[in-house]
């Protein structure tokens, strides 16, 4: 394979697809360094800048005149969380609390097109994804979005799995997502433990509910390590999880209130301290504030299921919706030996990225609209300027940011990103991206393709920006077709030729090699 | 030449969505026997909350009053006849317009439906449901959505079906040609115009291999088939006109259905349509959050019914939920996940205006694992009778639910 083609490949895999300037720069260094690079990206993604001059554009009836309409800063997502948490308790309208995800959203596309930690920006996809929060569904989601984005996410998603599941489970965010900021003691609210297993550790394959009803009858379980979890684990991890909750001014006793934060904080009372049996570990009752809700933390990280479970994600998302079984038990065993350590995530990534199957890999996924759009921004030179319209087309690509309304994110498999809905939505992206329709900028390598002589140069050098390799027959004729024009016909002078140019870009990566990764 | 007309920005034509008239195909035949309409309410909806005993022991020992039906007061539940004789079943205050149907003897009532899997996960619970099969093993013996299998029980298996979801629902899973499109009011044109409708026919067309193509293919039909009768002669989407007064609210369910009435106005081969309502899964502040889901529901099932008044003859509707909801409440003001749950189905000729299925009780030794209403009729039991009745289709249950023995529910 061609070492140009080799680069695209790892780039489109590992990252939003390579600029012209990723390319030298990894013709340079070589795809070894760059890789190594990636894996341990500076604090500082070079992005504020961009993200500072950034706004979004806030247009409601207001109850009480004037109504708003300006552009507001997104700047203020740096902010710690009770900075921005007066937004709950203000009763605020609705467009004021969902700018916060619009926020975050924006800045998202901004880090897409222009960081270039380019691998550390798909996995914040992934993880966010894999640790759902739906803001676009509640407010104080959205609210507690910018510090869930910054201190959970981003600081931990190529860092250590078992620091990451605590800060999620401790952030505002998933609090009040899944409900565990009202859970008490006496009745505890199960849907953050159930999900903790069923999405975001073990696992749904080892749910092993319908086969046993009692902890003692899970295969290992007598010997301490349950293959798997049952009902029983999901009820006592609730009651560990009592008492977790956030500063959100929730009555702790008469005329005693918990401050308004958003922060985590810890509640003794509500807490159901006896004994407790999880994964067939017994914690003993009256344990230190937290302790028993960290003891099912480690059990959960520390699990082979989890290891299993969350590397075959990482490998669907990175390599194919198929990973092999092989491969699988290849970056689980690497997981493992490097539970403790704090770049498990990156030496996790790094085992895929060095992997045969990775390298075979090529074109087997269908980009998400995210990265269908980072990627023709990033090959076509578009100068990205993130606006209110770009996010409104991608809220409804199928891919909303920090949208999706069931705690498993959006799905990792084909079938869904090709639904007639998404493909006319893909389709639409596209188009619009190459004219402009949205103010991000338009396509600089549009210039050097209407200076070619003929339309048929010009469909060659379209090509070779978006793939870099020629195009083929049914592209060219794709295209003859859809201009109506021979495509000897000259190109350069015309006074159409920009528009051109800019429509070809699309055309080309309407065609399958552009559309998968 | 080129042609100006051509390259005219996106951005314009966008704005003005060009029909691609040429691809209208006229004269396809229309369904050959009744349509199947799916309701799938996401997320576990509480069947406690929707229809229940009010007078029974349990049942108020275990809930507080704000998450239970109550028997009288401001919003006391609305009485059912026709449930089982041990109580005094009632139908969720915000739900009038499904008590009329119910009344009118076109709805009936399933309770204590669900899954045999003893499940509590939404997404394997959903995934047996909407694959039809008992086991999640019995996936590697009986492939695809059970309404795939029985559009290719009944001969449709290449004809499209539609979804108001925002992927392909897994009970299409298989299906080759699923049309999916969440709202249909702006049209489904192609984007671009004419000139990128050229380039993805060709693109797309033919031999071109790969999923991406077959994706292409698929929608570029679809748009075909559809998108040129949403529209008015000047090429317009045409507001839609429902008949009889009928009124769909701006919700999830109001949108899907209203789509779905929209479509099989159209008179096309489609003769399943699956139609998503996210939201029910309450663990907390349930009480406010049901009373507007319930009553977008049964809002939504009213204007559909009053829409398609004539042709309900040949409109089948059956809704269901992956589970129902625990019988204790938690301290969070909500319900976790449960089992046993409720069904609705609308369909001719069916004995409506009853609650079907027996009613195992609320009492402890009756609930299942001790703690969620048990399942008495199984999904697939529910719907073998309907397809075997009302949808016309006897061969059908064999095929879609194979080595599955229905026990009888009473609706045909």
């Amino acid at each position: 394979m061609a070492l140009d083609t080799r680069t695209r490949q790892a780039l489109s895999k590992l990252g939003f697809g390579p600029t012209a300037a990723d390319l030298a720069e990894v013709g340079r260094i070589g795809l070894d360094a760059w890789l190594m690079r990636q894996l341990r990206p500076p604090a500082d993604d070079g992005c504020g800048e961009r993200i500072a001059a950034a706004h979004y554009r806030l247009k409601y009836k207001a109850m009480a005149p004037p109504d708003v309409d300006e552009d507001r800063p997104i700047a203020v997502i740096s902010a710690p969380i009770q900075e921005h948490w007066a937004a709950v308790e203000k009763n605020l309208p609705m467009p004021e609390r969902q700018f916060f995800r619009h926020a975050v959203a924006l800045a998202t596309l901004i880090r897409a097109a222009h960081s270039p930690w380019q691998l550390r920006e798909l996995l914040v996809d992934f993880w966010h994804n894999h640790f759902n929060v739906n803001a676009a569904g509640d407010a104080t989601v959205a609210v507690a979005l910018p510090t869930y984005d910054r201190d959970v996410i981003r600081a931990h998603a190529l860092g250590n799995f078992r620091e990451m599941l605590e800060a999620v489970a401790t952030s505002a965010a998933m609090q009040v997502y899944l409900n565990n900021r009202s859970s008490r003691g006496g009745a505890a609210n199960e849907n953050y433990a159930r999900e903790l297993f069923e999405l975001h550790t073990l696992g749904r394959p080892a749910y092993l509910n319908a086969l046993y009803t009692r902890w003692r009858e899970v295969p290992g379980a007598l010997m301490g390590r349950p293959q798997g979890y049952i009902d029983q684990d999901v009820y006592e991890a609730a009651r560990a999880f009592t008492g977790w909750t956030i500063e959100d001014g929730a009555v702790l006793a008469r005329r005693v209130r918990l401050a308004n934060t958003g922060r985590f904080t810890y509640v003794e009372t509500w807490h159901d301290p006896y004994q407790k049996r999880i994964l067939a570990t017994e914690i003993d009752p009256f344990q230190p504030p937290q302790s028993d809700g960290r003891r099912v933390l480690d059990l959960v990280a520390e699990h082979m299921a989890t290891a299993r479970y969350v590397c075959g994600k990482l490998c669907r998302r990175l390599v194919s919706d198929n990973p092999s079984d092989k491969l699988v038990g290849d970056v689980a065993r690497v997981w493992m030996d490097n539970r403790r350590a704090p770049d498990q995530i990156a030496r996790t990534v790094e085992a895929i990225a060095r992997s045969d199957e990775f390298r075979r890999a090529l074109g087997t996924k269908v980009k998400r609209p995210l990265e269908l759009f980072a990627s023709f921004v990033r090959a076509t030179g578009i100068p990205m300027v993130a606006t209110t319209a770009l996010l409104g087309e991608l809220d409804g690509s199928g891919q909303r940011l920090f949208g999706w309304g069931p705690p498993t994110g959006h799905p990792d498999e084909q079938g869904y990103w090709l639904s007639s809905n998404a493909m006319r939505r893909r389709w639409t992206l596209l188009l619009g991206l190459a004219d402009n329709a949205w103010g991000a900028g338009l396509p600089q390598a549009a210039e050097a393709i209407a200076a070619q002589p003929t339309v048929a140069a010009a469909v060659t050098a379209a090509n070779r920006t978006l793939l870099g390799t020629e195009p083929d027959a049914r592209l060219v004729g794709a295209i003859t077709a859809g201009l109506g024009i021979d495509p000897k016909a000259p190109l350069k002078g015309r006074g159409d030729a920009p528009q051109v140019a800019r429509r070809l870009l699309s055309w080309c990566a309407l065609s399958t090699p552009f559309q998968v990764r | 030449m080129l042609r100006r007309r051509d390259v005219m920005t996106v951005a314009a034509t966008l704005a003005v969505g060009t029909p691609v008239r040429a691809f209208a195909q006229a004269g396809r035949a229309a369904a050959a026997g009744p349509i199947l309409v799916t309701v799938f309410l996401r997320g576990g909806m509480d069947g406690l909350s929707m229809v229940a005993p009010v007078d029974d022991a349990d049942y108020i020992a275990f809930r507080s009053p704000e998450l239970r039906l109550l028997a009288d007061g401001d919003k006391a539940a609305l009485r059912l006849e026709g449930g089982p004789k041990t109580g005094d079943f009632r139908l969720h205050p915000e739900m009038a317009p499904l008590k009329a149907l119910y009344e009118s003897g076109r709805v009936a009532l399933v309770h204590a439906a669900g899954i045999s899997n003893g499940t509590r996960s939404h997404f394997a619970a959903q995934e047996l449901t909407e694959r039809g099969i008992g086991e999640p093993q019995d996936g590697a013996r009986i492939k695809g959505g059970w309404v795939a299998r029985w559009l290719e029980s009944v001969g449709a298996a290449r004809s499209p079906a539609f979804a108001t979801s925002r992927g392909t629902p897994d009970s299409l899973a298989l299906h080759p040609d699923t049309i999916a499109v969440a709202d249909i009011r702006g049209g489904m044109n192609v984007p671009g115009g004419r000139s990128a409708a050229r380039v993805l026919e060709r693109l797309y067309g033919g031999d071109a291999t790969g999923p991406i193509a077959a994706a292409g293919r698929r929608t570029l039909a679809g748009i075909r088939l559809i998108d040129s009768r949403l529209r008015a002669p000047d090429g317009k989407v045409a507001p839609y006109q429902p008949a009889n007064g009928a009124a769909y609210d701006d919700t999830e369910i109001g949108r899907g259905l209203q789509a779905v009435a929209r479509v099989i106005k159209m008179d096309l081969p489609i003769r399943a349509f699956c139609v998503d309502m996210d939201g029910w899964d309450t663990h907390e502040n349930q009480p406010p959050r049901f009373a507007a889901l319930a009553g977008q529901l049964a809002r939504a099932l009213g204007a559909f019914h009053d829409d398609l008044r004539e042709r309900a003859a040949g409109v089948v509707l059956v809704a269901m939920s992956e589970f129902g909801r625990r019988l204790r409440s938690n301290r969070s003001n909500g319900t976790d996940h449960g089992h046993g749950g409720v069904m609705i189905v609308s369909a001719p000729g069916i004995r409506g205006g009853r609650i079907h299925g027996t009613w195992p009780g609320l009492a402890s030794e009756m609930l299942d694992k001790g703690v969620d209403l048990a399942m008495t009729s199984d999904v697939r039991s529910v719907l073998a009778e309907v397809m075997a009745g009302p949808l016309r289709t006897p061969q059908a249950p064999a095929v879609v639910f194979p080595g599955f023995k229905p026990t009888r529910v009473g609706l045909a």
